[in-house]
């Protein structure tokens, strides 16, 4: 007969991507230049199944990330004027607050402080251009320069004051930035806003769709060096250093004991953080060509925590996938007027009341709530009546055993089903002889049994047709016992209650 | 500069947000919530004393004409009707903002962010229904002024004042007295050791969010005396409440008290203050919070926040 046969394929594995390379051709891992970091992490693995060599991509968020950012790359040329202009501002909100991630995140630092640095930055840079003609390239440094020193300024009471309290201060801080501009003698015509400011889009292009593509590349080129940034920062050692102080119990307390003073990391953090969002600061300003302290305003601040609290706190992607579906609304809606905030507050209470960490953590909780479905599933299914559970096979040291006792169970549960007032009545009449075939079944599982369950049939030494049921000890040396007092008159009789013992042993077991 | 007044004016001023503050921090101390959404329960109270005086207006004019008893039955109405508002929509706020969530991982980060939605939307809902146009409250407490030592007060001040420190007193008595206030406090000491000796975490959370839903609504009204209502006066109300809670030490009742005292003639002297005026009055208010922060970590009376874990 030919093998027609055919293999299903079961689970989701065989949809992965693998790769099956020749044994023998030498692995090429392209390095990132100047450090032994690779691009992607490919794993290789002999398939102990299939008996070959496979090589899968073990972590796909690099995959995810360059097909989505090149999508909003390739697809913004095209669109018009008000989308490319969304667009850009997404990138830049998206570059502050993938920053702020790390603010939060990596560093656990709340501050609230961070527009407040951008707007510093940003005025900083636009006044040195305004009123000293600084040229634009250097309003970069400027911009880094401010936020540094106000991050420098900030981070001091961070490591004094916790959690709340440092979230209190530092929105004060930025309610008093905003006052202070807004009394500057200087700005006091303008309302506190510094207007035409130099930049790197020509001013005759401003707001004509050359310039508009212009602003986009430059905040997508930002948002790409902050999510640089993000990476060096959180995954390398600096991220490695605070990942051990932020364990929920304990953690802090750890980190100090095996040396790692993680207030100094915190503290770079924060600061390197601070100077990039300075830097941001500037491109705002050459942006707008102008920066006015609505920056400044809480408004603006909670439309920033709402991105970064819908995305998940703590994740790069949570960060650009909350400022995407945020910016989407506020902007991209400006239709439906005030319902867009209400919208936004609708997801951000969806967010927080059914998800552990954000749309970005929605797939781990999503496996894990499978993982929990699964074993609770399973726990269902293997009722205890012999069988061994799951947590108990690791004690078989022969895994045959487990099988076994598995087969008895099913066997049990199957003949159970048999046993009808029928069958009984079948055994009465005719104990010995032919039977039907489901009395075979039974009573062949029954002379199967181990010795221990067994029963025998006593003659009594005062009379020859008296007999009594005694039960097997299933001990060598051991005596059988007496089941009960009953004297049999009827060999017949002492087979049929052996027979309704050991069915009543089987419904029992 | 009128010292004098100045005090009554501070006096006035720390009445009001210390019944936000103490709200915001008996919040903190006992179900662990940070209550963005109180100053949405303020704007809400406003709105419907407001809107139960309009409604009423003609029917007590017409019960009691223009007699002493109209004024009573007016200010009864404008009162309960906050009050009422005030502690339902607290109810609101438990329903959404501590059923759901009070028993998964980062509870005070949750319940911060969801009472921020509420609040944000509450606002919206409010700009969008009344508009932003202001509303004027009746006057309670008539308009004038009488004179203690030679110091002139308005009525409406006298009344903010004199009310404020009944309920904040009958507020604690009920604490101090009370079956349910017994449990409320052992939540605050301790609120795994009161969940052990059997005191329902539920059951004693819902009447704490009504209660300082209510002293929201009652500072809305005392308040509304002094300025309109409109869908955006709870931001300022809540920001100061919050300075005070934390400036006080959270879950620090007499802190808080001390708080709104010092913040209320701090707000009062500067913007009395000819070369400051009223637009410095936040700016003194957080650099004045930022030095006592750096000097005391955890606020003036704020101990809780160690056992609070």
């Amino acid at each position: 007969m030919a093998d027609d046969s055919r293999y299903y394929q079961v689970g989701q594995r065989p949809r992965e991507v693998v790769l099956h390379p020749a044994g023998d051709e030498p692995l090429r891992r392209h390095r990132v230049p100047f450090t032994r970091r690779h691009l992607v992490k490919w794993r290789s693995r002999a398939n102990p199944k299939s008996l070959r060599h496979e090589r899968r991509l073990s972590d796909k968020r690099p995959l995810w990330w360059v097909l989505g950012l090149g999508a909003l790359l390739i697809a913004t040329p095209f669109l018009s004027n008000s989308m490319i202009t969304i667009a850009a501002i997404f990138c830049m909100f998206a570059a502050i607050n993938v920053l702020w991630t790390l603010v939060i995140g990596t560093a656990g630092i709340f501050s609230l402080a961070t527009l407040a640095i951008v707007g510093i930055g940003g005025y900083a840079a636009a006044g040195l251009n305004v009123w000293i003609a600084l040229p634009w390239p250097l309003m970069f440094v400027v911009g880094g320069l401010a936020g540094l020193i106000v991050g420098g300024f900030l981070a001091l009471p961070s490591t004094r004051l916790d959690g709340l309290y440092y979230a209190l201060l530092t929105m004060g801080f930025a309610e008093i930035c905003r006052v202070f501009v807004v009394q500057l003698k200087v700005l006091g015509p303008t309302n506190g806003s510094i207007n035409s400011v130099g930049s790197f889009i020509p001013r005759d292009w401003f707001l004509q769709r050359p310039g508009l593509l212009m602003g986009f590349g430059g905040a997508f080129i930002l948002l790409l060096l902050s999510l640089l940034v993000f990476r060096i920062v959180n995954s390398e050692r600096l991220g490695m250093r605070l990942q051990t102080a932020r364990e929920e119990v304990g953690g802090e307390a750890f980190a100090e004991a095996v040396g790692i003073d993680y207030r100094q990391a915190r503290l770079y953090v924060f600061l390197i953080t601070s100077g990039c969002l300075g830097v941001i600061g500037a491109f705002y300003a050459m942006f707008y060509m102008s920066i006015s302290p609505s920056i400044f305003s809480l408004d603006q601040l909670l439309l920033l925590f709402a991105m970064i609290v819908i995305g998940g706190l703590g994740r790069s992607e949570g960060a650009v996938i909350g400022t995407a579906i945020v910016v989407l609304i506020d902007k991209g809606m400006l239709e439906l007027g005030p319902l867009r905030i209400l919208l936004i507050a609708a997801i951000m209470l969806g967010v927080t009341l059914w998800t552990d960490n954000g749309i970005a953590g929605i797939r781990d909780q999503f496996r894990t709530y499978r993982n929990r479905k699964k074993s609770e599933a399973r726990a269902r299914r293997t009722e205890k009546g012999g069988e061994v559970m799951p947590e108990e096979a690791i004690e078989f040291t022969d895994k045959q055993e487990v099988y076994y006792r598995r087969f008895q169970k099913r066997l049990r549960d199957h003949l159970k089903t048999l046993i009808t007032d029928d069958l009984i009545e079948q055994h009465r009449k005719a104990p010995l002889g032919k039977h039907s075939d489901a009395l075979n079944r039974v009573l062949n599982y029954f002379r199967r049994g181990e010795m221990a369950d067994k029963y025998a049939i006593m003659r009594q030494p005062d009379g020859f047709h008296k007999y009594k049921v005694v039960a097997f000890s299933g001990e060598r040396g051991a005596p059988p016992r007496l089941v009960d007092d009953k004297t049999y008159e009827d060999i017949n009789d002492a087979y049929h209650a052996v027979f309704l013992l050991r069915v009543n042993d089987l419904l029992e077991s | 500069m009128d010292i004098l007044g100045t005090l009554i004016h501070g006096l006035n001023l720390a009445a009001i947000y210390g019944l936000m503050a103490i709200g915001i921090s008996i919040l903190w101390s006992s179900i662990g919530m940070i209550n963005m959404a109180h100053g949405a329960t303020f704007a809400v109270s406003g709105y419907a004393a407001w809107l139960a005086s309009s409604a009423m207006k003609p029917v007590i004019a017409a019960a009691f004409g223009k007699t002493l008893m109209a004024k009573f039955a007016m200010a009864g109405v404008t009162v309960g009707a906050g009050v009422t508002a005030g502690a339902m929509f607290g109810a609101i706020i438990y329903l959404l903002a501590f059923l759901p969530i009070h028993d998964k991982p980062n509870y005070p980060v949750r319940s911060l962010i969801v009472t921020l939605a509420i609040n944000l939307a509450t606002v919206q809902l409010l700009l969008w229904y009344f508009g932003p146009r202001s509303r004027g409250l009746p006057k309670l407490f008539g308009f004038g002024k009488f004179e203690v030592l030679g110091i002139p007060i308005r009525y409406d001040q006298a009344g903010a004042i004199i009310s404020t420190a009944v309920i904040l007193g009958l507020v604690l008595l009920w604490l101090k007295v009370s079956r349910k206030g017994l449990e409320i406090r052992a939540m605050m000491q301790n609120p795994e050791g009161a969940v052990l000796s059997g005191i329902s975490v539920r059951w004693t959370a819902l009447p704490v969010t009504m209660l300082t839903g209510a002293l929201a609504g009652l500072a809305a009204i005392l308040l509304s005396q002094t300025i309109f209502v409109s869908p955006t006066s709870g931001a300022l109300p809540l920001i100061k409440g919050l300075t005070i809670a934390l400036l006080g030490g959270l879950g620090s009742v007499p802190g808080a008290v001390a708080g709104a005292v010092i913040i209320g003639f701090l707000e009062a002297t500067v913007g009395a203050l000819p070369f400051l005026g009223q637009r410095y009055v936040l700016f003194a208010q957080f650099l004045f919070i930022i030095t006592v922060l750096i000097i005391r970590p955890r606020g003036l009376g704020g101990l809780l926040d160690e056992t609070r874990e």
